[in-house]
């Protein structure tokens, strides 16, 4: 299906463009780009337009000497040359032009945001044999990239690649475990909750962009199954209520609520609980060593389960404390060192935590006797799957040097700079601290290997293309 | 548990690999291409019955496909024409059966798959069958599959049940056993049989 060799099409295509026996079709190509953009935004006539002009180019090229004796490969590749060319060019003014799909976007987002705050694999369904949340952010990073490209087809790739990665999760867990294998009934709760986590930027207008100017007939097959489990998880993210959750409806509301006072950055903890771990405790807070802090946490573990039942009243107590403030502090987002906090409380509030979150972690309660010299690579591979995500998390809270937990140096991150509007570039950096750095990049090798990736379609060569613009550019042959 | 059991059994019926050689081709009235959903409570083995049906090609470790809830399965029928399969899995549980709408748009066939052991998955195919009937394409093939035919002693829903629901609403029936192979090429085929041809001379 989707093949990485396609992405010669534009090359191969701009090249055959520069032949002089395509002067028409470059005339023809550069004609309908220009009346398009005269015309006001109309996604159905535009949709329409676009497909008719691909499906007729498509047909002039296969009738032209330029590609006389060529295979239907190498059609094929032209066609999604083409597709790409024009598509680039048009994206400014067909991508999320109207106001109401913007609107939608936000909402979806906003909504999402929400969500993600407090879902659990298990709302959704999701058998404890194919939880694996640490693996998912594999998926989720690969939905994040969708507006890293203009092309449909490129678009689509993320999504095909997001649901690839969680395909080969359940696969391999299905194995593990002697489980029934993988179908739908797994699926589509993993990718619906990949997509609330990974909330990627715009998607509602981007899965219109693939739908509308995707060519329609690339868009089949198990392309098209895909694609549709994204519009469904768009379709289930979007009307998700306490039902579609099984949650009781004051509890949906509750966790709502209490989400929504987390991001707006009125509550410095996210409990809503008088912890506060570098606001009214200051630096002391900050300075203490990880294990009196995780005693604090203990001690405080009481306290907090009676303040959970009645989180409104918490929360308006911190507000108060809040406005009695300096300015400053008021948009402030939390540290890594405050979600560390409040997961180690939330850790701590679980019945038989050790059964469930700590499954994924065979060697937390390990004993040097049990280890043979086999588990080191396991162990190792752990390892810097830790470090990896430590440095991914860290890096998304806006740190500038993230270090490795347990080391005093974790209290030198910049927490008090930040707002919640940094959050989004936080995640851009990581995508770009992924593809940049070295040991970022020689981890996620790691992953390939690990998790039969290896047919992840790469997107370096189309990246390449994209930075030349101006060599790319369509040229009439004189 | 799981569903697969004994070796891969390829009926004479199968064309192994030709998924390769086919390059999207224009299909036409000797070699249809058919879009077929799977519907039915989750837990009755819809993704069973389709690894058994193309498990003369399937291997977990293949990487052509993303994934086992999209499969797609050649059959060549006795007067040498041939339908490529291809199946759409739908998640089972009641949180997305409003789902269901944007996966049978457009299909030519619709299984419906129930447990024999459980009467509430019986229920649930029904309500596929009344859905699919309200908003379904018109032409529709619809089969009802009573799954896990193995489990006899633990039969809750009748054979004679299933022949009547299914008769009344003109529908195919068939139990089968993903577990054991039984019946699921038959399904299959009895399918292919079923669909409408397009005629010859409209065919480009």
């Amino acid at each position: 299906m989707e093949n990485a060799d396609v992405f010669l099409g534009l090359h191969d295509f701009l090249e055959r463009m520069r032949q002089p026996s395509a002067s028409d079709f470059v005339k023809s190509i550069k004609s309908f780009i220009v009346s398009f953009s005269n015309n006001a935004p109309d996604p159905e006539r535009d949709s329409a337009m676009v497909q008719e002009f691909l499906a007729n180019m498509e047909a002039a090229f296969r009738a032209h000497p330029l590609w006389a004796g060529c295979s239907e490969e190498e059609l094929e590749s032209a066609g999604e040359g083409l597709e790409k060319y024009v598509m680039t060019k048009l994206f400014t003014r067909v991508f999320a032009s109207l106001p109401d799909d913007v609107k939608v976007d936000d909402q979806l987002s906003q909504k999402m945001s929400l969500i993600q705050q407090f879902i659990r694999p298990e709302n959704l369904d999701i058998k404890p044999t194919f939880q694996n949340e640490s693996s998912w952010l594999l998926a989720q990073k690969e939905l994040q990239k969708i507006n890293m490209y203009k092309a449909p087809r490129d678009k689509l790739v993320c999504i095909l690649n997001c649901c690839k990665v969680i395909n080969n999760l359940l696969l391999n867990a299905s194995i593990a475990s002697n489980d029934s294998p993988p179908g739908a009934d797994e699926f589509l709760p993993v990718l619906i909750y990949v997509t609330i986590k990974a909330n990627p930027p715009q998607l509602h207008s981007n899965l219109l962009y693939i739908q509308r100017y995707r060519r329609q007939s690339r868009l089949v097959s198990e392309a098209a199954y895909f694609f549709t489990n994204i519009l469904s998880a768009e379709s289930f993210i979007s009307n998700i209520d306490a039902k579609s959750l099984s949650m009781e409806e004051t509890e949906f509301e509750r966790n709502m609520e209490f989400a929504r006072a987390l991001l707006s950055g009125f509550s410095t903890d996210s409990d809503g609980l008088p912890y506060h771990s570098d606001q009214s405790a200051g630096s002391f807070a900050k300075a203490e060593p990880l294990e009196s802090r995780h005693k604090a946490l203990s001690s405080k573990k009481e306290s907090d389960l009676s303040n959970r039942s009645d989180i409104s009243e918490a929360r308006s107590t911190s507000k108060d404390t809040l406005y009695a403030k300096e300015e400053p502090e008021i948009g402030k987002v939390q540290s890594l060192e405050d979600i560390e906090n409040k997961g180690a409380t939330m850790l701590l509030k679980e019945e038989d935590f050790s059964k469930g979150v700590f499954r994924e972690y065979p060697y937390l309660y390990a004993q040097v006797g049990d280890l043979t010299i086999n588990d080191v690579e396991e162990l190792l591979n752990n390892y810097k799957q830790l470090v990896f995500k430590y440095v991914c998390l860290s890096k998304g809270l806006g740190g500038a040097t993230p270090s490795l937990p347990l080391s005093n140096s974790q209290t030198d991150l910049p927490c008090d700079t930040e707002s919640v509007n940094e959050e989004h570039q936080g995640t851009e950096a990581v995508n770009k601290e992924h593809q940049g750095t070295e040991p970022a990049d020689s981890k996620s090798q790691k992953h390939t290997d690990v998790m039969d990736d290896s047919n992840i379609v790469s997107h370096v060569s189309k990246e390449n293309v994209e930075s030349k613009p101006h060599k790319d550019e369509l040229v009439a042959p004189h | 548990m799981g569903c697969s059991s004994s070796l891969p059994d390829r009926s004479s019926g199968r064309l192994g690999g030709v998924n390769g050689s086919e390059n999207n081709g224009v299909p036409d009235a000797k070699n249809l291409r058919v879009k077929l959903v799977l519907l039915g409570d989750s837990g009755v083995g819809k993704s069973c019955i389709v690894l058994r049906f193309v498990r003369g090609q399937f291997d977990p470790t293949s990487k052509v496909t993303i994934g086992a809830s999209f499969l797609s399965q050649t059959i060549a029928l006795q007067d040498s024409t041939t339908v490529k399969f291809e199946i759409w899995d739908t998640a089972g549980q009641e949180r997305y059966a409003a789902l269901a709408p944007l996966y049978y748009r457009g299909a030519a066939v619709a299984v419906i798959v129930y447990d024999i052991t459980s009467p509430d998955s019986f229920n649930k195919a029904q309500y596929w069958v009344k859905e699919l009937q309200k908003h379904g394409s018109p032409d529709i093939v619809m089969a009802l599959v009573g799954n896990k035919a193995d489990l006899h002693e633990n039969r809750e829903v009748s054979v004679q049940d299933g022949i009547d629901y299914a008769e009344k609403n003109g529908m195919f029936f068939i139990e089968t056993s993903a577990k054991t192979a039984d019946n699921i090429n038959q399904l299959f085929e009895e399918i292919a049989k079923r669909l409408p041809r397009p005629s010859t001379t409209s065919a480009t």
